[in-house]
C-alpha cells in the first residue's frame, strides 16, 4: 500500500530518469526475482500461440507466440503500429468488441484456452481485467458508483455494508482513497486526470481479477499522476499478473520484470521480436533490432 | 493447475444471464411489432388491391361521377399526381438546392435566416402549408387549382432537398475544395463541376425521398388542388390525385366499388412511393459501400 | 495543402481576362443564389403572415385566450372554440408516445448494440419504410382493420377498469381517440427511433467497452452508458416525435370518429386540430366557419414551432448540432 503522504518524496527521487539511473533501480528490483527467473518451473499466468489479429481483411499482429509468468510485470514496448494494444485485447477478448475484428491462434490462461467456445467472453474479462489508455470512468456515475459497477454487473457482492468494504478496499488499493474519502458522490470526472486513471484502476480491482491489462495506462497523464501510477503497480505485483503496454522505454525498465519488443513487419503487421527478462532485454538483447530501438537509433 | 474450463472462468450468473437475454429478447420483439403494421398494411392493400390494379382499364379510365358505380379508373389521380409532383419538383428542387449552397458557400445572415425557416418547415405539419397556400394562393386566385396544390406539395419537399443537400456538400473533403479554387476554377464553377458532382447520388437521394413525400402527401392538397371527379391536364384547374382519391373512396367504403377502388388506388401509391424510396436509399447505399473501399 | 483558414478570396484586382469572367460569373452566381434564398424566404414568410390575416376576424371575435380555451364549437350559431381539438390533439399524441417510445428505444438499442453489425442497416431501412407509409395508406388500413379489430380491446378494458375510471369507461364506438393514438404510434416510430439510434450509435467506444471490459453484459452496456448518456438525445427525439404526432392528418381524420366534443373516454370519438381542419374544410359554408378553421391552423402552427423548436434546442445543446434524421 502507498500511503499518499509518501507521494510528493517518492516524485523528488525519481523525476529526472536517464536510462542507466533507470537501470541500476531496475536491477535492484531484479535482483530478488533472479531465482525465478531462471527457475524451470515458473508460474506461467498466460501462453500466448501463434496468434495473428486482424481488422477486415488488414493483418495487425503476425503469429506471435509468448509465455507470461505470473505475479510479475510484463512490459510490451515497440514502436507505433506493431500491433501492442491490439495484442493486449486480444488477451481478454476485447479485440472481438469492435466490428469486423478476428484472430486466429491460442491464449491460454492456466492452461484453459480463453477462446473455448464454452467460455462466455464476459467471464474471461472478469478474470482478466483491462485498465485504458484514456482514463473511462462512467460520467453519470458518481466516484463510489463507478467502484461498484463491476460488482453490480457480476454479483460480486451482496448487501450494502459489503460493497462499501469492497469500495474502500480497492480505492486504498490504487492510492485513491484519501484524496476522495470525502466525496464519494461527487461525479467520477469531476476527479483530474490522474485521479481518474487511477479510479480506473480502482474500478478494475474490484472486479477482483487474477491478471491486469494495462493500455499506455500513463499517456494521457502527467508526470506525477505516472509515477503514481507506476508505483501502484509494483504494490499490485504481490497479488495479480500485469501486462503493461507502453510506449515510453524508461518505464518499461522503471516497472518491468520482463519486456516484450514487437516491431511492424513488411506486409504491416506486428510481430514479436524477442522477449527477455527486463535488465537483460535492455543491457544485452539478442536482436540487432531491439538494440537499434531501446538505444533509440529507430521507433 | 486447473485446467477446468468453468472452475478458471465462473460463468455468468443464472440470473443475471436471463436478464441480458430477456433484454434482447424485447428488443427483437420491439422490432417484430413495429414491423406488423408495415407488413399487415403492404399485405392487406396487396390482397385486396392487385385485382383492380391488374387490369388495364384501371391505369386509363377516369373514375365514374357516382363512387358507387362500378368500372371505371383512376387515370385522372394518377396523371394528376404525376403533374402535380412533377411541377412540385421543378420548383423545389432548384430553390432547395439554391439554399443548400447558399448556406454553406456565401453564409450570413440572409443563409442563416432561410436554414431557420427551412428547419421550421421541416417540423411543420404538411396540413398547415396547405392553409399557407390556402390563404395566399387560393384565396387571392378565388379558385381551387392544380398549381396550388404543386406549390404546397413543393413546399413539403423543400426541407427534405435542403437539409440532405447541405449535409452532402458539407461532408466534401477540404482538400478537394481547396484544390478547386487552387486550379483558379471561380466559385461557381468550382461549386457546380466540382462539388455538386461528388454528392450527386447523395443530392439525388434527397431529391427522391422528397419526391416520395410529396407524392404521399394528402392533406395540404384538400385545401389547394381540392379534387377533380374528372381528367385535366391544365394546371388551373381543380386537380385529383391519387391520395385524395383514396382518401374520398375510403370515406364511402360502405360501397364495395368505392373500397376497392381505394384498394386499387393504394396499392399503386404505396408502389410508386416505395420505388422512389427505395431507390433512393439504394444510391446512398451504393456509393457508402464503394467509398468504404476506397 | 495550405492552411484551411486561407481559403482566398476571388481575386478583386484585374488580373487578366480569364480571372475576370470568373469573377462576373461568381457574382452573377451569388445573385442568382440571393434571390432564390432571400425569395422563398419571402414567400413562405408572406403565406405564414397571410395565414394569421385570414383567421384574424375569428380572433378578433373571440379574442386569443378565449379562442383557444373556449371549449364549444358550433359553426350552426358561430360559436368556435379550440380547446376541444387542442385537447385532442395533446391526448392522441401522449398515447402515441406512450406506444412508440418503448418500442422505439427497445429498436435503437437493438440496431446500436445487440443486432449483428451486417443486419443493421438492412433493419434499419425497413424501419425505415414504415415512415414511407402514405398517411392515407395507413388510415384506409385503420378504418377498415384495425378499428374493427380494436372493439374487443376496448370493450374489454371499459368492461373493466373502465368501470372504476371514467377515463377508460364506454361508450366503444371504435373509432377513437385510442385509435388514433396507436396509428399515430405506428406512423411516428420511424422518428423516433431513427434519431435515438442516432444518439446511440455516438456513445463513446470507450465507454461501452469499459462495461463490457469490466465483465458486463450488452443489458449492462445499456443501463450503465448508453441510456445514461444518451437521455437528452432521447429526449430531443420524443420532443420531435410528439411534433410529428401533432401535425399528423389524415390517417388520425379517418380513425377518429369525428366529434366536435370533448370525449370523456379514451375511447370517445373526438378530433385533433388537423383532423377538424381536413374534415371540415370543404363543407364549410357557415359564417366564420373557414376563418376559423385557418384559426386552427395557426394554433397548430405555433404549436408545432414551439415543439420543434425545443427539439432542435435540446438536440443542439447535447450532442453538438448533427441535424440528419430529420
Amino acid at each position: 500500500m502507498t500511503a499518499p503522504s509518501d507521494q510528493p518524496r517518492a516524485t523528488m527521487s525519481l523525476s529526472p530518469a536517464t536510462l542507466q539511473g533507470l537501470e541500476a533501480r531496475a536491477a535492484a528490483v531484479d535482483e530478488s526475482d533472479v531465482t525465478a527467473t531462471q527457475a524451470d518451473d515458473v508460474d506461467l499466468a498466460i501462453t500466448v500461440r501463434d496468434l495473428s489479429a486482424w481488422y477486415g481483411a488488414r493483418r495487425v499482429i503476425r503469429d506471435v507466440s509468448m509465455d507470461i509468468r505470473a505475479n510479475a510485470i510484463t512490459a510490451i514496448i515497440g514502436p507505433s503500429g506493431s500491433g501492442k494494444s491490439t495484442l493486449l485485447r486480444c488477451l481478454d477478448r476485447m479485440h472481438e468488441v469492435v466490428p469486423g475484428a478476428r484472430s486466429s491462434g491460442t491464449v491460454s490462461y492456466q492452461g484453459v484456452d480463453i477462446y473455448d467456445p464454452r467460455i462466455e467472453p464476459a467471464a474471461v474479462r472478469r478474470t482478466i481485467g483491462m485498465v485504458f489508455q484514456q482514463p473511462n470512468p462512467f460520467p453519470t456515475m458518481s466516484i463510489y458508483d463507478n467502484v461498484a459497477a463491476p460488482a453490480r454487473f457480476n454479483g460480486l457482492v451482496k448487501g450494502k455494508a459489503a460493497q462499501d468494504e469492497l469500495v474502500e478496499r480497492c480505492l486504498r488499493q490504487a492510492a485513491l482513497w484519501d484524496e476522495v474519502k470525502d466525496k464519494l458522490g461527487h461525479g467520477g470526472t469531476s476527479l483530474s486526470g490522474g485521479q481518474q486513471q487511477r479510479l480506473c484502476i480502482a474500478r478494475t480491482l474490484a472486479l477482483q481479477p487474477k491478471v491486469l491489462l494495462m493500455d499506455e495506462p500513463c499517456s494521457a497523464l502527467d508526470p506525477i499522476a505516472t509515477l503514481q501510477v507506476e508505483e501502484l503497480m509494483s504494490t499490485l505485483k504481490a497479488d495479480y499478473t500485469i501486462i503493461i503496454v507502453t510506449h515510453n522505454m524508461q518505464q518499461a525498465s522503471r516497472v518491468s520484470d520482463v519486456t516484450a519488443f514487437f516491431n511492424m513487419g513488411e506486409d504491416r503487421a506486428g510481430y514479436l521480436v524477442e522477449s527477455d527478462a527486463t535488465r537483460t532485454l535492455f543491457t544485452n538483447p539478442k536482436n540487432q533490432l531491439t538494440e537499434d530501438y531501446v538505444s533509440g537509433r529507430f521507433g | 493447475m486447473a485446467s477446468d474450463a468453468v472452475v478458471v472462468f465462473a460463468p455468468t450468473s443464472r440470473w443475471r444471464r436471463r436478464k441480458a437475454n430477456l433484454f434482447a429478447f424485447l428488443a427483437a420483439f420491439a422490432f417484430v411489432l413495429a414491423l406488423i403494421p408495415l407488413v399487415a398494411v403492404f399485405g392487406y392493400i396487396f390482397v385486396n388491391g392487385i385485382h383492380s390494379l391488374l387490369s388495364v382499364d384501371f391505369l386509363i379510365q377516369d373514375p365514374p361521377a357516382d363512387l358507387s358505380a362500378t368500372g371505371g379508373g383512376v387515370r385522372n389521380a394518377l396523371i394528376g399526381t404525376l403533374e402535380m409532383t412533377g411541377l412540385a419538383s421543378l420548383i423545389a428542387v432548384p430553390i432547395g438546392l439554391a439554399v443548400a449552397i447558399f448556406a454553406i458557400e456565401v453564409g450570413g445572415g440572409l443563409a442563416r435566416g432561410a436554414r431557420f425557416l427551412i428547419d421550421v418547415l421541416a417540423g411543420l405539419p404538411s396540413i398547415v402549408v396547405g392553409i399557407f397556400v390556402y390563404a395566399s394562393v387560393v384565396v387571392t386566385q378565388g379558385h381551387f387549382s392544380g398549381l396550388a396544390g404543386s406549390l404546397a406539395l413543393a413546399i413539403v419537399m423543400l426541407p427534405v432537398v435542403t437539409v440532405s443537400a447541405e449535409e452532402i456538400l458539407r461532408l466534401t473533403p477540404r482538400p478537394i475544395a481547396e484544390g478547386a479554387r487552387a486550379l483558379g476554377l471561380a466559385r461557381w464553377r468550382a461549386v457546380l463541376s466540382v462539388f455538386v458532382p461528388i454528392g450527386l447520388s447523395g443530392i439525388v437521394t434527397g431529391i427522391l425521398l422528397g419526391v416520395s413525400r410529396a407524392i404521399g402527401e394528402t392533406a395540404p392538397l384538400i385545401f389547394t388542388s381540392l379534387g377533380n371527379n374528372f381528367f385535366t391536364l391544365d394546371i388551373n384547374q381543380p386537380m385529383q390525385a391519387l391520395p385524395l382519391l383514396i382518401y374520398r373512396n375510403a370515406l364511402n367504403s360502405g360501397f364495395a366499388t368505392a373500397r376497392d377502388r381505394a384498394f386499387g388506388a393504394a396499392l399503386l401509391l404505396i408502389l410508386i412511393v416505395f420505388g422512389f424510396n427505395l431507390v433512393g436509399r439504394w444510391l446512398t447505399a451504393r456509393r457508402r459501400l464503394a467509398g468504404s473501399s476506397r | 495543402m495550405t492552411q484551411s483558414a486561407e481559403v482566398p478570396e476571388p481575386p478583386r484586382l484585374d488580373l487578366g481576362g480569364l480571372r475576370r469572367r470568373g469573377w462576373t460569373g461568381d457574382l452573377t452566381f451569388r445573385a442568382i443564389l440571393s434571390t432564390l434564398t432571400l425569395g422563398i424566404t419571402v414567400v413562405l414568410g408572406v403565406m405564414m403572415v397571410e395565414s394569421f390575416i385570414s383567421a384574424s376576424p375569428v380572433y378578433q371575435k373571440f379574442g386569443i385566450i378565449g379562442f383557444i380555451t373556449g371549449s364549444t364549437w358550433a359553426p350552426s350559431f358561430t360559436v368556435y372554440g379550440a380547446w376541444a381539438f387542442i385537447y385532442g390533439t395533446f391526448l392522441t399524441s401522449l398515447i402515441a408516445l406512450v406506444i412508440a417510445v418503448p418500442v422505439s428505444v427497445l429498436i435503437a438499442l437493438l440496431l446500436t448494440e445487440l443486432a449483428p453489425a451486417r443486419l443493421r442497416a438492412p433493419l434499419g431501412i425497413a424501419v425505415d419504410l414504415l415512415a414511407a407509409v402514405p398517411s392515407v395508406v395507413y388510415g384506409l388500413w385503420g378504418l377498415l382493420v384495425l378499428v374493427p379489430a380494436m372493439r374487443p380491446l376496448e370493450q374489454a378494458i371499459a368492461g373493466t377498469l373502465g368501470r372504476v375510471v371514467p377515463f377508460f369507461g364506454p361508450p366503444t364506438p371504435g373509432s377513437s381517440y385510442f385509435a388514433a393514438g396507436v396509428i399515430l404510434a405506428v406512423m411516428i416510430v420511424p422518428i423516433v427511433s431513427a434519431v435515438t439510434r442516432e444518439v446511440f450509435a455516438s456513445t463513446p467506444r470507450l465507454q461501452r467497452e469499459a462495461v463490457l471490459a469490466l465483465g458486463g453484459t450488452r443489458w449492462d452496456v445499456a443501463r450503465t452508458v448508453t441510456l445514461p448518456i444518451g437521455r437528452a438525445g432521447l429526449l430531443a427525439a420524443v420532443v420531435l416525435g410528439l411534433g410529428r404526432a401533432m401535425g399528423e392528418t389524415i390517417a388520425v381524420t379517418m380513425v377518429i370518429g369525428n366529434s366536435d366534443n370533448i370525449g370523456k373516454s379514451i375511447f370517445s370519438p373526438g378530433f385533433t386540430l388537423a383532423s377538424v381542419i381536413a374534415n371540415e374544410f370543404n363543407e364549410a359554408t357557415e359564417t366564420l366557419h373557414p376563418e376559423a378553421l385557418i384559426a386552427l391552423g395557426t394554433v397548430l402552427l405555433v404549436m408545432s414551432v414551439l415543439v420543434n423548436g425545443a427539439a432542435i434546442a435540446i438536440r443542439n445543446r447535447f450532442t453538438g448540432g448533427s441535424r440528419s434524421g430529420f
